[in-house]
């Protein structure tokens, strides 16, 4: 328990102070409100999102290619749909059991979101409703892996109501 | 050659984000516009976003550029899930 908080601790001033970096450069007066404002984050994001789950960080890199890939041919997608004269949408919902804490089951949604032919709506006594623009596209077929990997970036360590 | 690449680039960004608008317009209920705006969207911003990166000085300046693309597509998953959720709820309502 107290090991994931102090990499929760290290990963989270990592990704905040980058971001300032990243807003403030290539200030040197920016990075010395840096020093009050990246703990200040750090702090407040503990708050409100306590670090119950240790994260994988590589497993979030080696996630990024399906991302990125799947945010390409999503657009394609929709794109082809929307400009296409016969307009061929085939709307449908699927629910399907998700064992993920809270946390994970909103960054599934999200990613859901993005992907092709999906959309999450929430969530269900602990399933996932998931919107298909065409039902017979098998764009189902991949929810399963996004949740996978989601899981996985998570760590092991998760009981079904997201307590380590 | 850069300028070139910006133009493609651009170019590609703003017909996703046209396609995106179109489906808006075009597609029947909340749900599958929401679909057209979040994903043509998130397409179209990060083509913008690759294009204006090779015109940029600094390596800060990329740097923000795929800030402002990972804050929007954080937004937009983030926006979908709520309005799809809320759209439900009010269909189930009625």
């Amino acid at each position: 328990m107290r090991g994931i908080w102090i990499k929760a601790i290290l990963h989270r001033t990592v990704l905040f102070g980058a971001i300032w970096g990243v807003l403030t450069a290539p200030g040197v007066e920016g990075l010395v409100a840096g020093l009050f404002a990246v703990p200040a984050t750090v702090w407040l994001s503990l708050r409100l999102m306590p670090a119950h789950h240790p994260v994988a960080l590589w497993r979030l890199a080696l996630h990024l290619p399906r991302f990125l890939a799947g945010s390409v041919t999503g657009g394609i997608d929709v794109a082809r749909r929307a400009f296409a004269r016969d307009m061929p949408l085939n709307p449908g919902w699927v629910e399907l059991p998700v064992d993920l804490p809270d946390g994970g089951r909103v960054a599934l949604g999200g990613e859901l979101s993005l992907m092709p032919g999906t959309l999450a709506a929430g969530s269900h006594e602990g399933r996932l409703l998931v919107h298909l623009l065409d039902t017979e596209a098998g764009f189902d077929r991949t929810i399963p892996r996004e949740a996978a990997d989601i899981a996985a970036i998570l760590g092991a360590k998760r009981t079904r109501d997201g307590r380590p | 050659m850069a300028d070139l690449a910006t133009i493609a680039l651009t170019a590609a960004g703003l017909f996703f984000f046209v396609a995106g608008t179109v489906g808006l317009i075009r597609f029947p209920d909340t749900f599958t516009r929401l679909h057209a705006l979040t994903k043509a969207d998130n397409l179209g911003l990060g083509f913008i976003a690759l294009g204006i990166a090779l015109q940029a000085e600094t390596w800060a300046q990329v740097a923000r550029l795929g800030l402002i693309w990972a804050l929007a597509l954080l937004a937009a998953g983030a926006m979908a899930q709520l309005v799809a959720r809320t759209a439900l709820e009010r269909e189930d309502a009625e």
